[in-house]
């Protein structure tokens, strides 16, 4: 079983793709192989350099760069989002693999679940 | 006719009652599926979910009370109901244990709801045969 975590809600403004990271950390966990999906507005959770003390909320970019240490297999950024933001790699965490094809990753996953 | 193949499945609820249909698409799927002979492991409440296990929703009597529809749903069937622990607590969701643990004035986790970690979820993924999700939308 390999499960695909998509995160297509912005990193402030909702709780739901916080609520999704917990779900990736937690079946990693439990030895489960997963990885993380960056898509629509989700894709500026990748953001480096995330300035959050103005809005009182912690910073979900610490939150991300843990997600390797716990053993989530791979972050990947929709490569349309990414322009539609105007974000290139070199503005984004380190690690993030740019996917064109979000059906063609998504078929390689016998589970995904959305942010909500 | 030809044979269904029969499922057992885990549900998780994301929206809340009364701001998003989702617990009451949720109540209809899972209907569907006991009549037509599904089996369904567990409910799992995460994020705004949660609110459908609170004890002390009281919607006006015109309007069906989505709390005590899935309560009595999951006594009748036997069907575990689970709310996750991390997404309750912050939305003031609360069992007696974590009413002391927190000191906090009351509980009001509605019968027979559980709390519990994402394990359960997890747990979810790896033994039914489906995991479905109602969210809000939106």
């Amino acid at each position: 079983m390999s499960t695909l975590i998509v995160i297509d809600q912005p990193p402030y403004g909702t709780w739901a793709g916080r609520e999704a990271l917990d779900m990736a950390f937690s079946l990693a966990a439990f030895d489960q192989p997963v990885s993380l999906l960056f898509t629509g507005a989700g894709v500026n959770w990748l953001r480096k350099l995330q300035q959050t003390s103005e809005i009182e909320q912690k910073s979900v970019e610490k939150n991300l760069s843990a997600a390797p240490i716990f053993g989530v297999e791979a972050l990947y950024a929709d490569a349309d989002a990414c322009t539609r933001y105007g974000l290139r790699l070199e503005d984004m965490v380190a690690g993030v693999a740019m996917s064109e094809s979000n059906s063609e990753l998504l078929h390689q996953y016998t589970h995904t679940a959305f942010a909500g | 006719m030809a044979a269904i193949q029969l499922q057992n499945y885990t549900l998780v609820i994301t929206g809340a009652p009364y701001s998003s249909q989702a617990p009451q698409t949720a109540l209809s799927f899972a209907r569907a599926a006991i009549t037509a002979g599904h089996t369904l492991d567990r409910v799992f409440l995460y994020g705004d979910g949660v609110h459908l296990a609170s004890a002390l929703s009281a919607p006006p009597s015109d309007e069906t009370h989505w709390p005590d529809e899935w309560a009595g749903f999951l006594k009748d069937n036997a069907i575990p109901g689970v709310a996750c622990i991390a997404s309750a607590l912050r939305r003031g969701v609360v069992n007696e244990p974590e009413q002391k643990r927190y000191e906090l004035p009351a509980s009001n986790l509605l019968d027979p709801f559980v709390i519990a970690g994402l394990g359960e979820w997890v747990e979810g993924t790896m033994t039914s045969s489906r995991v479905i999700y109602f969210h809000a939308g939106g």
